[in-house]
């Protein structure tokens, strides 16, 4: 190897004069992203009086301003079903998120606004090219209220020591009770941030765990829903919801899988019941695997795009437990069998199409639907 | 040793504050641990100015151990602040994920993740789910930063050919 000349004084000198007139200018400058992500999409149910439709199913706008090197803002505003229009049903105009971040350090990200709760793959990932089939899984609308989000403050970040543990904690506002029902659970009970109440702050948290190819997370929920209801209690952790569930995701080769279970307890559901005249479960549980396969990762090796052909799974029970008073309705208890290909061109933009079976133990509407859709996100 | 070591940071002090070399900046204490890490203790940094980029030709005493380069890629909305180091043949030793900025994707940083680059050579294949694994729900920064180390060793190896390295 040639013997390379030592470094003469002369870039040093040069060194130190750019680095004197740059002291002054250390601050890092600000900065404006504008991203998004988009899915439109064509749905055919099998049955009488359900023609095809099609519809503009999301629009969603990402900005984010960095005022420095550690602080910043980030905001996500969507739109859902092309537009909303004075008395006619559908559609919404809503934030997503909207937070402050600190980064203090890599371990520790301070966090305020109105942010994601960190439960299960799609509440918090849930760009149209990150998941398969046209639709969000039935699972993440009916079992975990995808989008959940709510106003709160807390911190993110990973363990120190490179063991590729992260974590999210957030104090945030809680659930109404009110808005409980058997068809969708807990969902209705979300404040999303709109003149939300803040009688039941509520505890929710993740840890999950990174290796290359592989993703295992566990989360929780705890919190009173009771609003200052004055049947159900003016404690701040009265009625309370507890979450638990876990979720993987695992790619290797051509092969991806991944599976999200959780159970939602309600434990003064008798209460929330009688009080609002619905059929709330006591405990709301399930959840659902899936496979896919990227066939020309096996077919042409040498293409940069995927065409994946996935199979998912979705069993749950929003009935898994009843309290007293309520009868177990069986059509609650439901299995979503979705077969499709998504068609990936580029990592982040997509082209779908599934087949999928509604069945549910009742055996009562049980349906079949064909979906197409295109999405992306950047 | 310790000498070495301020004269170092002291050193990455001064090539960090240099706003035309860097458009963000990595904390240099960061950047000299890192190239202690990759190429051992006792190590000296000289910068070659070749812009936008630093890039960096690593000593110890009279001998050259490699090349190395800090730059920046964007992530979802914050770029990130990662090392390029090779050896004298170009091969790369590893990277470093010196700052990341954002609330998701910082497991880009996780040693498990990053040790699969070492060992490549300009002009090898880098692909996401080739010869990198990529990690579920990081999915723009490994792209971004595979592509990153892919051009950083492109022109590493572009400078060395033509002599600026």
């Amino acid at each position: 190897m040639p013997k390379l000349p030592r470094l003469s004084p002369a870039p040093l000198v040069l060194t130190l004069i750019l680095s004197a007139s740059a002291i002054s200018a250390q601050q890092t400058p600000e900065s404006t992203t504008l991203g998004g992500y988009g899915e439109v999409h064509y749905t055919n149910r099998s049955g009488p009086g359900t023609p095809g439709e099609v519809n503009v199913k999301r629009f969603v706008i990402f900005l984010a301003h960095s005022f420095n090197d550690r602080l910043a803002v980030r905001s996500e505003l969507e739109l859902e079903d092309t537009k909303i229009e004075g008395g006619a049903g559908g559609g919404e105009v809503a934030l997503e998120q909207l937070f402050l971040d600190y980064r203090l350090s890599d371990a520790v990200s301070l966090r305020t606004g109105l942010v994601l709760v960190p439960i299960g793959i799609i509440n918090e990932t849930h760009e149209p090219p990150t998941f398969n089939g046209v639709a969000r899984p039935n699972f993440d609308q009916e079992v975990l209220p995808t989008t959940w989000r709510e106003i709160g403050v807390g911190a993110a970040g990973s363990v120190p020591g490179g063991h590729g543990l992260g974590y999210r904690l957030f104090l945030v506002s809680g659930l109404r009770a009110e808005g409980f029902s058997g068809t969708t659970g807990i969902r209705g009970g979300r404040q999303e941030g709109k003149e939300a109440g803040f009688a039941n702050p509520s505890l929710t948290g993740r840890l999950e765990w990174t290796r290359p190819g592989l993703r295992l997370g566990s989360a929780f929920w705890y919190g009173g829903s009771a609003a200052q209801d004055s049947v159900l209690g003016l404690g701040a952790f009265a009625a309370p919801v507890l979450v638990l569930a876990a979720d993987v995701r695992y790619d290797i080769g051509a092969f991806a899988f991944r599976g999200v279970a959780a159970r939602i307890s309600v434990a003064d559901a008798e209460a929330i019941n009688a009080r609002f005249a619905t059929d709330v479960g006591r405990r709301i549980e399930g959840g659902y695997l899936e496979g896919a396969v990227n066939l020309l990762r096996l077919l042409v090796p040498s293409t940069g795009q995927r065409l994946l052909a996935f199979v998912r799974h979705e069993r749950y029970d929003l009935h898994a437990a009843v309290p007293t008073g309520t009868a177990a309705n069986d059509s609650y208890a439901r299995r979503v069998t979705t077969v499709g290909l998504s068609y990936k061109p580029l990592w982040n933009v997509v082209f779908k199409a599934d087949y999928q079976l509604n069945r549910n133990r009742a055996g009562l509407g049980q349906d079949e639907a064909l979906a197409l859709g295109i999405g992306y996100q950047f | 040793m310790r000498r070495l070591r301020f004269t170092l940071v002291a050193l990455l002090t001064l090539v960090g504050s240099a706003p035309s070399l860097m458009a963000q900046r990595a904390p240099p204490r960061k950047l000299a641990a890192s190239l202690e890490r990759v190429y051992g203790p006792g190590v000296r940094a000289d910068t070659v100015p070749i812009d936008p980029e630093v890039t960096l030709r690593i000593y110890r005493g009279d001998s050259l151990l490699g090349f190395a380069q800090v730059g920046n890629v964007k992530g979802k909305d914050q770029p990130i602040t990662f090392l390029v180091a090779t050896d004298t043949a170009l091969r790369l030793k590893d990277i470093d994920i010196l700052v990341y900025r954002e609330p998701y994707g910082g497991e880009v940083a996780y040693e498990q993740w990053r040790r699969q680059f070492r060992g490549t050579r300009p002009g090898d294949s880098l692909e996401v789910d080739r010869q990198i694994r990529g990690i579920s729900g990081a999915t723009i920064s490994v792209h971004a930063v595979t592509a990153a180390v892919r051009h950083s060793l492109e022109n590493l190896a572009a400078w060395h050919k033509d002599g600026r390295l």
